[in-house]
């Protein structure tokens, strides 16, 4: 009576059910209630009372959050269950996203929509906009929760004192050599122990916006005509990648070589660096020390070149996968994030500029620092300009290349043509086979 | 009398049959029921991804879009052309050999010190072992404190001496704090090698004693050969660690919003940093995979050569008249 199990057999039976395992990841079950699965930072941008009023609102809405990773959503993509909302980038990755057919198109939920119809949302939105060509045109893909214009510049008012450095204008743009100049009078430091870092230019929220802006405002484009090749080779992204070369090796501010060990903020809320390029975002994190708020100056983002230009490196939201299997439900978390109380409470606290324009008038101005950051904040926006990316390569892989490149550079000292070179031939095989990809 | 010794014969026969009860009766099954969680585990996380990872490798996947191409062997010929891994293969195999050897030579002598009949014996064991079962994070938390260039505690005793302060997590020095890093975990091999050593019966060290053999030539004829299997074990767990390190790396490098995996200082940028930054960076799902199938071909190459390297140097337990070594076996 004894059942006999042959080997074959039985390592047949384990590999089915191993398969069938694997292929049960990519299914889900609702158990009654829908469950909106949100990639997103909580609580320090999706709160714990967003979450809670949103549901107490959609009672059949269970929401559940995963970590923000590029690993992780590469991984659910690939296992065919991607999130139902995904935090990202609006300005860099939009026409990445919807080259490759991940985003879905929101026009007609829009169309539909009362609290979030187009006449109601910021420019910057136009960031998530994407033709197939051009950005900022045709469908919209997604929303930002905020922005920032992120090449302005915040000083800490105490390095200043103490240098005896008279404080750059607030409204009229300093050149980058004259902020080169500017932290290298603040800079003070013993071998390698810095008590003041003089500046850390617009470099900290995107290396490789940081460098786009710095080559839009020479004239220039990193990229050729149809996106499909960059050139560093070019003058105006020569210029750029010079300057940081220049202001690595005046070592008046952490590099990509030398970053600050805890990020800038606890370097400048200790009055340890100078001068940061950050936009009105800033103003959020500076609202939680009482004592630096008498300390701080909101300035115009810097003129790397002729023309004056103080771009949004991120207009950083969220967007919904075509893929995603709850749709409806993440609409209704959009309208509720992006256009009702959570959106409200963001302004309020000066956690960047609002993505809905009437929310505009909620930002702080109570206190000094938070006036003239609103003041300088709106004479900005006269300047206020949008970077283009192309559709065939990743933000990561040119932030990878750029930054490797300069790791080796520094060290070496080797020449800015150099170090455009090896960039050059680092993407543009990467940008071709992301072309042949896609088209 | 003739039906009854059949009978006898027959209940005889049947008795063994009767004594394999309940889950005894069916041993085939219990035993694949035993091994089956492993069996699927390996079928799951092993054997499918080594397939899927090869598949991969012969196309140029980026990760997120649904269409790829097959480019046949390109990826593995692209990595000769590929500087940064070839860098990247150069540093490790310099982590490798220096924290290996170092590993061993420590943690050997710190179990030989261990193991001597010394006052509080117990404590020093476990204060030895302490650094290995804290998380890697806390510890490299801990060194990134110590050599920080600003508040760190090692620059402060330098400038008490007059001496200017150094960027220790910058290249090159960062490597050198890799190193003390990794070593610092070395509790690990020296349990290790402290269990080896207390399988090492007294009597043939005491009778190395009578025969007029000092200190040394006792460690170094008896101690060293008696332990050269376990240290052979050392050499191939601690190479095929080494060879694919990641974490000390990253985590002694600062990840912010405008530095990558790449901005890892060149002196740590090993080849697991590179395989990661193909991946995750890049996009180069093909490529990645096939860095990795070289990776796994390379240490089997290794862990080949280390046990051929081996054969007249390792000794294992034999009685009187049999050889010792893997060796003098085949030649017998």
């Amino acid at each position: 009576m004894a059942v006999h199990i042959s080997r074959r057999r039985f390592l047949a039976g384990t590999a089915s059910a191993a398969g069938l395992a694997a292929l049960g990841t990519g299914c889900s079950s609702s158990g009654g209630k829908t469950t909106l699965t949100i990639m997103g930072n909580r609580p320090s941008e999706i709160t714990d009372q967003d979450v809670a009023e949103f549901e107490a609102k959609h009672p059949d809405v269970k929401i559940k959050m995963v970590t923000v990773s590029t690993t992780l959503l590469t991984a659910m993509f690939a296992a065919g269950n991607p999130p139902d909302v995904v935090r990202d980038q609006g300005v860099p990755n939009t026409p990445y996203l919807v080259a490759r057919g991940l985003a879905e198109n929101l026009d007609p939920y829009f169309a539909k929509s009362t609290v979030l119809s187009p006449d109601k949302l910021a420019q910057v939105d136009d960031t998530w906009r994407y033709d197939g060509k051009e950005q900022g045109k045709g469908p919209r893909y997604g929303l930002a929760k905020d922005y920032s214009q992120d090449a302005m510049v915040w000083c800490n008012t105490k390095p200043f004192e103490k240098a005896k450095v008279e404080l750059p204008s607030a409204m009229d743009p300093i050149s980058y050599d004259e902020m080169l100049d500017i932290g290298q009078r603040l800079t003070s430091r013993s071998g390698a122990k810095y008590s003041t870092y003089g500046v850390y230019p617009p470099y900290d929220v995107s290396l490789t916006a940081g460098f786009l802006n710095m080559v839009a405002s020479a004239g220039g484009s990193i990229f050729n005509d149809d996106f499909s090749k960059v050139d560093f080779s070019a003058p105006e992204p020569l210029s750029a990648l010079q300057w940081y070369l220049k202001y690595a090796h005046a070592k008046v501010g952490p590099t990509v070589a030398r970053p600050l060990a805890a990020g800038a903020w606890p370097a400048f809320d200790g009055n340890q660096l100078a001068m940061v390029g950050y936009g009105y975002w800033f103003s959020g994190e500076i609202a939680t020390d009482t004592k630096l708020q008498g300390d701080v100056h909101f300035m115009a983002a810097p003129q790397f070149g002729k023309k004056r230009v103080s771009p949004c490196f991120s207009a950083t939201g969220h967007w919904i996968p075509k893929a995603s299997k709850n749709k409806d439900a993440a609409w209704a978390f959009f309208e509720h994030y992006f256009g009702g109380p959570p959106a409200i409470r963001r302004a309020e606290s000066g956690w960047g500029l609002p993505g809905v324009k009437s929310m505009e008038a909620k930002l702080p101005t109570a206190k000094p620092y938070q006036k003239q950051s609103v003041t300088v904040q709106q004479n900005e926006f006269k300047y206020y300009s949008v970077l283009k990316f192309s559709p065939y390569i990743s933000i990561s892989a040119i932030d990878a290349s750029l930054s490797q490149e300069l790791v080796k550079g520094l060290d070496s000292g080797a020449s800015a043509g150099k170090l455009a070179d090896a960039v050059n031939n680092t993407l543009n095989p990467l940008l071709k086979q992301g072309k042949e990809l896609i088209t | 009398m003739t039906t009854s010794v059949v009978g006898d014969a027959v209940r005889s026969a049947q008795r063994p049959a009767q004594a394999t009860q309940g889950w005894k009766r069916y041993r085939g099954r219990t035993f694949y029921a035993f091994i089956s969680p492993w069996l699927l585990g390996f079928i799951l996380l092993t054997l499918f991804p080594l397939g899927y990872a090869l598949w991969l490798s012969l196309t140029n996947y980026d990760g997120l879009t649904g269409r790829y191409h097959y480019v046949g062997a390109q990826n593995y010929t692209d990595i000769l052309s590929d500087n940064d891994a070839l860098h990247a293969l150069w540093r490790t195999g310099l982590y490798t050999l220096i924290t290996v050897p170092a590993g061993i030579v420590l943690g050997l002598a710190l179990a030989v010190l261990v193991n001597r009949p010394i006052k509080g014996r117990p404590l020093f064991r476990a204060l030895l072992y302490m650094p290995a079962v804290v998380p890697i994070v806390g510890s490299a938390l801990c060194f990134k404190l110590l050599f920080n260039s600003d508040y760190g505690m090692l620059n402060s005793v330098l400038g008490w001496f007059g001496i200017s302060s150094i960027d220790w997590l910058a290249d090159p020095t960062v490597f050198w704090v890799m190193i003390a890093m990794t070593l610092w975990g070395v509790g690990s091999t020296m349990i290790i090698s402290l269990s080896g050593l207390q399988g090492i019966p007294q009597e043939l060290q005491e009778a190395a004693r009578v025969d007029g053999a000092n200190g040394w030539q006792v460690f170094r004829r008896i101690t060293v050969p008696l332990l050269s299997p376990i240290i052979l074990f050392e050499v191939i767990t601690g190479v095929i660690f080494a060879v694919q390190a990641f974490i000390p790396a990253l985590l002694l490098s600062v990840q912010s919003a405008s530095t990558t995996v790449t901005s890892v200082p060149q002196s740590n940028y090993l080849y697991m940093i590179h395989v990661y930054a193909q991946y995750f960076a890049y996009g180069r799902f093909g490529y990645a995979s096939a860095l990795l199938w070289v990776l796994f071909a390379l240490i089997l190459i290794l862990t080949l050569v280390i046990f051929k390297a081996s054969a007249s140097t390792v000794f294992y337990e034999s009685g009187p008249d049999e050889p010792a070594t893997r060796r003098e076996r085949r030649m017998a």
